[in-house]
């Protein structure tokens, strides 16, 4: 189900840890299997947790609770958006309102092109600029309606992005 | 030791105790909903907190170990905030429908809520809602009330050995479950519905039945395996509508398993049998007078005796009998002159009964089971046949110590155990090279299972051996109990019984064994044991709770001869067998009906009461012994109280030791048939929920019958496909087949304890199998 490679990548992460604690390259090798696949299909999840000997609901425990996963097939650009305290005083509804009516999607949806993903994070961190969000390994801070439409011009019009 | 000091009152603990442990010991109550003394701290709910002096926040009891000179305030202003906070945001969520929740009056969340809670709540907005989860026939979820104390899930891990339960997602998402769908399997499923502190997790069978204040709660004892749980029977009426575990630490802690939970449901299957029935000269079945059922009975009984005698009677009685009704059962018989009296219907080889102990006895006591660094088990699979004997060897595994299983199949335990698995038929042989290998353990470099197993055992002080059920019902039982105790003594072990049925060890005591008197006094003349009894034309039998055909591992045997007998008198709870041979069925009075006493698998002797009246007219069944046996004009039958059978029991048992010798002197054993060799063996046992009359009736509880085959020997036998054509000396039958590698080559699983599988020979007996087409629906339920 994963490339020989990824294989590889997990098994040197499952290395690191002592033997009766496979739990914790769990993150890391779920990381890998998005990595390569995209998506954390449910037999994809099942399947990790098989290669590090856990029940498969551990995997599902964790593959459901970061945002970080994607259990669905997801947009060339993913927007994750914080909405934790300090982003939500500072308008982070706003904001989401702003990407969901200029793109025509909802929270979790992808535009029919493909190109972008709409999410709700939570806090990433960055909470001295809020309202901010998180895209491929970049954050943007400080954010503004005025500030996102540039952002997306950008995007559309097939700027490179760092994913 | 720590000197604290919790709402004024000082207390000395030891270190490591948590704030929690401590406030207990002074009686101070702490509110609390995810902390269980029985499972691991997840302080994830917060309810606990309290004000520790000089501690910048409140902190939580369940998982602050106390320091020397800390001062906590269960109740100071700070603490009730934090608390009433916490109760706030619980609550958020929570539907508040206690009106048609089935946890309300005994819900923690409720009580915490009503004691603890500020009336007021900021929160105006939509609640969420969680979808509920199917998890089975036993468990019903109503989600949205669970408040994610997660311990359900720990239970599961730390306990029962479910590993498909978990919490998915985050924070408001956050939803317990077990994220594919799927039923959770687990014969200690029931516990978690005890440690939902709300109403999330409820029992499916109970759903709407009463409300819990209206419940009329009475001692009692699980009649289904030897643990001997002691349970809650509560009831309604004239009808039981739930069993909980009752607290022993000794026994069952604070479980159940779903077995002891569920089987009440069998209690109003459609074949009870609430009236005396006759079966007149063209075989139809008439409901007649107690009084007419025992004239039929007393003239049926005298004409075997007249014409045939004594010797050609004989009497079969359940091992879920009371200690009062085992007795009063020997003295029956033997009081008519027929020596033939047993219990064992799942032995067939009884060459080694002159070797048998007092009673099967543990040897021990099941909290120290706990402690024993090496436990061999002797085909036995606990987790089915004594569940929650089980629970204390998984604890002895948590505590560090080993379990090593050897048996016909690798089996499915919820906790790691080495499993030393015998080739098709070759059990004998297996325990005979574990022997062997003790000679020379220490030149012996190689690592085989078997050699190190021996080493384990020869370098361990006092290893222990456990005698499972599965042993005796093998048609080479004697011979196998003779090398497990050449080994116990190779290996300078112990020997431990797990005894077969819920009163085993009673029956023993009470002479319910053709060989011995009450007390285990040795008779002259021994009579037949059961298994024998089904080739010796025998032409009258009085069964007791037992259902021969299923309940005994030549069923189809069994029940041909019962046919053919002159006179059968069934004292039974179910008519549906019983009216395939019987003569007279008198009703008798079922589990949490009637009252008596239990030996358990320690030898603890435990009293259980009726819970409910008796249906229609069933009667206690040392009532129907004691009639018989006065209208039959037999000395000793003039009770009239329980406690006067109950008085003479323990008389004639006399007191009996908790530690005995598990074995007496070997008798030379004659040599019986080999298992042949080459031909498919069939295998099989009672599954855990179809070993008796009434678990074999618990709806709730059915499990599809289904033949398991290793993959490999299918397809050397040509079979594909979902459903395989059985057939031996004795019978045919088409069943739904699972392709499992636990099974070895050479051999097919079939259960015993269904009818459709009676038919078949016993296990270990040639079989063939074919080719079937798909099979009648019912029988592939799941
Ligand atoms: S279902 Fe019950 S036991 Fe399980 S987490 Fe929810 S409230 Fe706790
Ligand atoms: S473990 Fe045995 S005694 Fe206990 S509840 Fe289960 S069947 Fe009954
Ligand atoms: S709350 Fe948004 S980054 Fe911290
Ligand atoms: S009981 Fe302490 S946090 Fe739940």
């Amino acid at each position: 189900m994963l490339s020989e490679k990824s294989l590889k990548a997990i098994a040197f992460e499952r290395s690191k840890y002592p033997q009766e604690e496979s739990r914790s390259a769990l993150l890391a090798a779920l990381r890998i299997a998005q990595e390569e696949q995209g998506y954390l299909r449910d037999e994809l999840i099942e399947y990790v947790a098989e290669i590090l000997g856990l029940p498969a609901i551990q995997a599902f425990e964790v593959a459901t609770f970061y945002t970080m996963y994607d259990l669905k097939p997801v947009g060339r650009h993913k927007l994750c958006v914080c909405g934790s305290v300090s982003c939500f005083l500072n308008g982070s509804d706003r904001i989401i309102g702003h990407l969901s009516r200029t793109l025509g999607i909802g929270l979790g949806e992808t535009t029919a092109d493909g190109l972008f993903t709409l999410q709700e994070v939570e806090c990433l961190g960055a909470c001295k600029d809020a309202p901010m969000m998180q895209l491929g390994d970049r954050y943007y801070e400080n954010l503004t309606p005025e500030s996102l439409d540039a952002l997306i011009a950008q995007l559309r019009g097939g700027s490179e992005d760092v994913r | 030791m720590l000197h604290i000091e919790i709402d004024g009152q000082q207390v000395e603990v030891a270190a490591g105790t948590t704030i929690m442990e401590a406030a207990e010991s002074l009686g101070i109550y702490i509110p609390f909903f995810c902390y269980h003394p029985k499972l691991s701290v997840a302080a994830n709910c917060r309810m606990c907190l309290v004000d520790v002096e000089k501690a910048p926040k409140p902190l939580p009891a369940c998982a602050t170990p106390v320091s020397d000179g800390m001062k906590i305030a269960t109740a100071s202003r700070k603490a009730k905030m934090a608390q009433q906070g916490v109760l706030e945001f619980l609550l958020i969520n929570h539907p508040l429908d206690c009106p048609i929740c089935d946890q309300g009056g005994e819900c923690p969340l409720q009580d915490i809520t009503m004691g603890f809670a500020n009336p007021h709540s900021h929160y105006n907005e939509e609640k969420r809602v969680v979808e509920d989860k199917d998890i089975g026939p036993l468990i019903t979820t109503e989600m949205t009330r669970c408040i994610q104390c997660t311990r359900c899930v720990r239970f599961g891990q730390e306990i029962g050995g479910i590993k498909e339960l978990g919490a998915t997602g985050r924070g408001e998402h956050m939803a317990i479950g077990t994220y594919v769908a799927k039923a959770v399997k687990s014969e200690l499923s029931g516990n978690m519905i005890d440690l939902c502190p709300v109403g999330a997790l409820t029992s499916k069978p109970f759903r709407y039945k009463a409300r819990s204040w209206e419940l009329k709660h009475t001692p009692g004892i699980c009649p289904h395996c030897s643990t001997g749980c002691n349970t809650d029977v509560q009831s309604l009426g004239k009808e039981v509508l739930r069993v909980l575990p009752r607290n022993n630490e000794a026994v069952n802690e604070q479980w159940i398993c779903d077995k002891g939970r569920y089987a009440y449901t069998g209690l109003n299957a459609p074949d009870r049998v609430t009236k005396p029935l006759l079966r007149d000269s063209q075989g139809k079945w008439t409901e007649v007078s107690w009084a007419e059922a025992l004239e039929a009975t007393l003239a049926g009984l005298e004409k075997v005796l007249a014409r045939h005698g004594a010797d050609k009677l004989a009497g079969l009685i359940s091992g879920q009998s009371s200690n009062e009704e085992l007795f009063l059962f020997q003295a029956l018989l033997r009081g008519l002159g027929s020596p033939h009296v047993d219990h064992r219907l799942h032995q067939q080889d009884f060459r080694a009964d002159a070797a048998m102990p007092l009673y099967p006895a543990l040897n021990m006591s099941l909290e120290e089971l706990e402690r024993e660094p090496l436990i061999v088990l002797c085909h036995g699979f606990t987790r089915h046949q004594q569940p929650l004997t089980n629970h204390r060897l998984h604890k002895a595994v948590l505590n560090g110590g080993k379990v090593v299983s050897i048996d016909s199949m690798r089996q499915d335990f919820n906790f790691p155990v080495t499993q030393m698995v015998a080739g098709a038929g070759e059990d004998l042989a297996l325990y005979q090279q574990l022997a062997g290998h003790f000679a020379h353990v220490h030149e012996e470099k190689q690592s085989d299972g078997l050699v190190d197993l021996a080493r384990e055992m020869a370098a361990a002080d006092n290893p222990l051996i456990l005698i499972g059920s599965a042993l005796l019902h093998h048609p080479q039982a004697a011979d196998l109990l003779a090398q497990v105790e050449s080994i116990a003594e190779l290996a300078g072990g112990r020997i431990g019984w797990l005894a077969d049925e819920s009163n085993s060890a009673g029956a023993w005591l009470s002479g319910c064994v053709p060989q011995r008197a009450p007390g285990g006094h040795l008779l002259a003349e021994p009579g037949l044991p059961a298994g024998a009894c089904w080739n010796a034309e025998m032409q009258g039998f009085i069964l007791f709770g037992v259902e021969p055909g299923v309940d005994s591992l030549a069923g189809a045997q069994a029940v041909q001869r019962l046919r053919d007998a002159e006179f059968v008198l069934s004292i039974s709870h179910f008519g549906n067998e019983a009216r395939q041979y019987a003569d007279v069925i008198l009703p008798m009075a079922a589990f949490a009906e009637g009252s008596g006493s239990y030996v358990n698998n320690e030898g603890r002797c435990q009293s259980f009461r009726a819970a409910v009246k008796l249906p229609g007219e069933a009667r206690p069944g040392w009532k129907i012994l004691r009639v018989l046996g006065d209208s039959l004009k037999l000395p000793d039958f003039q009770y009239n109280e329980l406690s006067e059978v109950s008085a003479a029991w323990h008389h004639a048992v006399g007191d009996y030791g908790m530690d005995i010798p598990p074995f007496h002197a070997f008798p030379a054993l004659e040599a019986v048939q080999p298992i042949p060799a080459g031909a498919l063996l069939r295998l099989g046992d009672w599954p855990i929920y179809q070993g008796d009359p009434l678990v074999r009736r618990a709806k709730p509880l059915s499990t599809p019958l289904v033949a398991r085959m290793h993959p490999d020997q299918a397809r050397q036998s040509g079979i594909q496909g979902e459903a395989v054509e059985v057939s031996s000396a004795s019978g045919k039958v088409t069943l739904a087949l699972d392709l499992d590698t636990h099974i070895p080559l050479g051999c097919i699983w079939i259960p015993l304890g269904y009818p459709e599988t009676s038919g078949l020979a016993a296990p270990y007996l040639p079989c063939s199998v074919a080719m079937a087409a798909l099979l009648p629906e019912t029988q592939r339920a799941s």
